[in-house]
Parts: structure tokens; C-alpha cells; sequence
């Protein structure tokens, strides 16, 4: 895959960078390249953009990051059952654009598609943290504020960090991502540390609402040659939406995953239903007006956020649930942002407490991967 | 009407009733029958601000959902009845919006319908009230009970007893049991 950039600026602080010599000498021909004393500037909303948000996509700013990599995952909340991911930010915003993506709201004051070039310095908090956990497994995910691999052709950072988390005891990396872009992780043995997870999605929310992004069949041919390079899998289906043949479609989605990668090398397979803020879902609208997936039968949640209807949304998440544990009921699974009533509903348990569950997903399927 | 006519009297309307610009220029927007259908109908109901804003969201959501104009959905014999019926025209405004709602969504109207009438059958005394989550927006059932007499308590009381099998019936109801996705 390979996505179009207007130009990409350059921290002058940054110019002599690892990263900046990699992305300068692959960019594209044609794309323009100039140098800026703070990058900061360059990420904020273009001016008299008709859409700066999609404009801050096509625009990469290679820069310091001056706040921490590390920070606790930003759908964490107290009224959720989590799942201890803990996100690297080492990029932030991606050149997909998925209709229902909460970084229109998240980063709409902060567009710009960021490349931190002092990425290596990730490597000394990532330590920090180890020493500190003391034996505790923890999952670190890159895959947050941006696609873990959109412009790994262009940044190379994942081999870094598959070499640096194939090293360590106690640390998964997780890579997730709507990409097929996987060659540079064929390059390197991630010893059973690493897992690569995809985000999963019919074709017609492909087709309707990820633009940009690979196919669904791409991402599974994908995720299969990962796996037999000794990489881990996980899968979100995240976000579910509602529409009217949306059990059909997601079962459907279900058996071709497992028709593709045998359940039982599957670490973990993610639920989470569509929600927007009124911001996110007002922005998404704006963004996308031609989208009928966002105008699905979400309702205002006690949490303030739209959310499919409730019967619907756990009975389409427990059909889903249902068809995951009859192909194999050792898949861990897990909700993303529901609380702890829905849990019991849809998986027929209380959630796993969010230290047990992320020490769980840091290990599941390690056996079978570690080399 | 032709089309500077037209946008003349949605601007006019639009004043007299303080729509906002945001929904003013969504309105000026639609095509013309669409545009002209909507100022009909907000004329003949007397929409207030409120119901127009709302009335002019649904009908674009279902609009776009749907693979119709708005015009094209106002037209739909059941809006139309409402529209040319009978009645006060605040009644009959209020019914219009209802009408809407049902339309832009037709699973959580069906799974409402069948929650109030399970709510319906348990025939509980008017001290006790089962006050269901606005919009099924979540799975709380919430059950409130009016005494002024410690008699008028015991028998709210009883007939919560009575009912505790349907209650329970509601409660998974709101959690989505007792229906596959595919029947909403």
C-alpha cells in the first residue's frame, strides 16, 4: 500500500535524525520537503483548509516528541472494563480515514501527521517501566493514535521495535493496523514477542466507511503470513455497527477468519461497539456526509457517548461472541469500552480484572510463537 | 414556486421561527421539491424550532440511509396522513415527529413496542411506576414506588412480588435476550 503525501516538513532539530534520512530518501518523487524550526506549527490545522483534518493527513511532520511515548490507553475509563493496553506514541494520525475514527475529534486541534524522529528514547521509558513491573507481563501498543504500520515502509521503525521487544521478557508489542504492509516484519524473528492485530470489518464497512485502507481479504492474507513468520495474532472487531445485516455480515466475517487462521493460533479476538461523542459523531457527519453507516440507530448512552440501542448492540455482540467460543472456546476474549453489565451479558461472566487481563493478553499464545 | 421564490420563503419562515443558520443553510440545501416539501409541512404543523431542527435531521439521516430524497419520504403515506389529517396542528406536529423518529429508527421503535407491552401486561398498580431507560440507552431498569400509607406500601410491594417473574422477563429484555438482532 502506498498513500499519497502533499509534502512532509521537517523539524530542523531533526534534519541529521535516523528518521528523517529514511523518510527523505523514500518519500516520493515529487513530494516537497522543507524545514522548520518547530514542528509543532506544522501539525496544527492547515488555515483556510476546506478540511484541515484530512489535509493534516496528507502532510508529515517529522519531529522531538516532547511528552512522554508511554501513556495509559485513552479509551480507559473508571466506568469501563479495560484491558491494560498501554499505548507507545510514536506517531500520531494516519493517512486512512475511516468514517466513525475518533482521531477526527481527538486530534482535530493537532492534525498533522506526526513522526517522532527521538523515537529511540521510547526504548529508555519502555525500560523504566519493565524494571518497575516487576516480572508483571504488559502489553505495549503502538497502534492508538496511529496505524502501527501505514508508513512503516517509509519509517522502518517497526523492525526497531520488533528487535528491541524481542529482547526483553515481560514486554508484547502489539502492531495493529488496517494495512497489509507487513514486508519489514518478514525481515526480522520477533521470538514470540510481538503480536501483529488487525482490525476487522465487513466488506461493506470496508467499502462504505475505511477508505484507504486494504480489503478485508488483504488484511487476513495478511495476517496469515505473519503468523507462519512467528508472529502472534489478535483481531479487534472494533468497531461493530449496527446496520440491518450486520449479524450476517460479522458471522460471515467470522468464518472466513477462521477458515483462514486456525482458532487456535489466534491470541485474542477484541468486541466493541461503535460509539461517538456528539463531537466525534458531529465531526464524522461533517467529514462524511454521504456515510449511511453513521446514521445507524445509536442513541444517547448514560456515558454521553451515541451508542447502538442497547438489546441491539449486546445481542449483535453475543451472536458474535457465540460463533468465537464455538470455533474455539480458548480465544481470549475481551470488550473494549462497555462496562461491566454488558460484560456479563454478552460473555456470560464478570470482566477479568484489567491487571490480569492485560498480564493475559501480554502472554496468550506465547507457547506456540516463542522460539 | 420557483427556486429564489422558494429559498425566499424557507428564509422568511426561518426568521420568524429563530432556526439557526446551521439548519437554515442544510434546509437551502435540499433539493427543490425536498426543500419546498419541508416548508409545507412546517407550515401546515406549525413546527416549533425544536421539532423543525429534529424534524430536519431524521428526515436527511433518512434520507441518506434509505437512498431517497427528503422530499421523496415526506411523501410516504404515513407522514402525509399526519400532514393532511384531522386535528390541532401542535397534536398533530408532535405525532409528525413521532412518526419520524419511528422511521429513522425502526428496530429501537419495535424493541420498545414489545418492552411496554410487557411492562403493559403486568397490569402493576398506579403507586408503581417501571420507569425503562430513555431510548434503551442502556440496561437499567428503574422501578419506583409512590406510598402514603404503610397499606399502600405492602401492596405495591406484593404486586412487585406478583410480577417478579416478568420484571425479570423486562430486565433481560433490556439486556437484549429473548431476541436475535436479525428480528429487531
Amino acid at each position: 500500500m502506498s498513500f499519497e503525501l502533499d509534502e512532509i516538513v521537517i523539524e530542523e532539530g531533526c534534519r541529521a535524525s535516523v528518521l528523517a534520512a529514511r523518510v527523505s530518501s523514500r518519500a516520493a518523487h515529487g513530494v516537497s520537503i522543507r524545514y522548520v524550526v518547530d514542528g509543532r506549527e506544522a501539525a496544527r490545522p492547515a488555515a483556510g483548509a476546506a478540511d484541515p483534518f484530512g489535509a493534516g493527513k496528507r502532510r508529515m511532520v517529522v519531529m522531538r516528541r516532547r511528552a512522554p511515548f508511554l501513556m495509559a490507553c485513552p479509551a480507559g475509563a473508571a466506568d469501563f472494563a479495560c484491558c491494560g493496553y498501554l499505548v507507545l506514541v510514536l506517531a500520531s494520525n494516519c493517512p486512512m480515514d475511516c468514517s466513525y475514527c475518533f482521531l477526527q475529534e481527538y486530534l482535530a486541534d493537532n492534525p498533522g501527521l506526526q513522526v517522532y524522529a527521538n523515537y529511540a528514547d521510547a526504548f529508555d521509558e519502555l525500560e523504566r517501566m519493565r524494571r518497575r513491573a516487576g516480572g508483571r507481563s504488559l502489553r505495549v501498543g503502538t497502534g492508538e493514535l496511529a496505524d502501527s504500520l501505514a508508513f512503516d515502509r517509509m519509517t522502518g521503525i517497526a523492525r526497531d521495535l520488533v528487535e528491541y521487544f524481542a529482547a526483553r521478557d515481560g514486554l508484547t508489542l502489539e502492531l495493529k493496523t488496517k494495512t497489509d504492509e507487513i514486508d519489514n516484519l518478514l525481515a526480522v524473528d520477533p521470538r514470540g514477542r510481538t503480536l501483529v492485530s488487525w482490525t476487522l470489518s465487513p466488506q461493506r464497512v470496508f467499502a462504505l466507511a475505511e477508505h484507504r485502507t486494504a480489503p478485508p481479504a488483504a488484511r487476513l492474507a495478511a495476517a496469515h503470513r505473519v503468523l507462519d513468520a512467528g508472529y502472534r495474532l489478535g483481531f479487534h472487531l472494533d468497531p461493530v455497527i449496527a446496520y440491518p445485516e450486520a449479524e450476517r455480515d460479522y458471522l460471515a466475517l467470522l468464518d472466513e477468519l477462521f477458515d483462514t487462521i486456525a482458532p487456535a493460533r489466534i491470541s485474542f479476538v477484541s468486541l466493541g461497539g461503535l460509539r461517538m461523542t456528539p463531537a466525534l459523531r458531529a465531526a464524522a457527519r461533517r467529514r462524511h456526509p454521504r456515510d449511511p453507516l453513521l446514521c445507524g440507530e445509536e442513541v444517547l448512552a448514560p456515558d454521553g457517548r451515541y451508542r447502538t440501542f442497547t438489546p441491539l448492540r449486546v445481542g449483535l455482540l453475543r451472536a458474535l461472541e457465540r460463533r468465537i467460543a464455538a470455533a474455539n472456546p480458548a480465544i481470549t476474549r475481551y470488550l473494549c469500552m462497555e462496562p461491566p453489565s454488558i460484560h456479563r451479558r454478552v460473555l456470560g461472566r464478570a470482566p477479568t480484572p484489567v491487571a490480569a487481563l492485560g498480564a493475559q493478553l501480554a502472554t496468550v499464545g506465547t507457547a506456540g510463537a516463542e522460539r | 414556486m420557483n427556486e429564489p421564490a422558494l429559498a425566499e420563503a424557507i428564509r422568511a419562515w426561518a426568521a420568524q421561527r429563530r432556526v439557526d443558520r446551521a439548519h437554515l443553510e442544510r434546509w437551502l440545501k435540499l433539493d427543490e421539491r425536498s426543500a419546498a416539501a419541508l416548508l409545507e409541512a412546517a407550515r401546515a404543523l406549525r413546527l416549533r424550532v425544536g421539532q423543525l431542527h429534529e424534524a430536519l435531521t431524521m428526515l436527511d439521516e433518512i434520507a441518506l440511509v434509505e437512498g431517497e430524497t427528503v422530499g421523496a419520504v415526506l411523501a410516504r403515506p404515513a407522514l402525509k396522513r399526519i400532514l393532511e389529517g384531522a386535528g390541532s396542528a401542535p397534536a398533530r406536529a408532535r405525532v409528525f415527529v413521532q412518526a419520524l423518529r419511528a422511521t429513522r429508527f425502526p428496530r429501537l421503535a419495535r424493541a420498545l413496542e414489545r418492552v411496554k407491552a410487557e411492562v403493559a401486561a403486568l397490569r402493576l398498580p398506579r403507586t408503581v411506576t417501571v420507569v425503562l431507560p430513555r431510548d434503551l440507552a442502556s440496561d437499567e431498569l428503574r422501578i419506583e414506588i409512590r406510598a402514603r400509607s404503610a397499606a399502600e406500601l405492602g401492596e405495591s410491594i406484593a404486586a412487585l412480588e406478583r410480577s417478579a417473574r416478568g420484571l425479570e422477563r423486562i430486565v433481560g429484555m433490556l439486556g437484549g435476550e429473548g431476541s436475535e438482532p436479525d428480528e429487531l
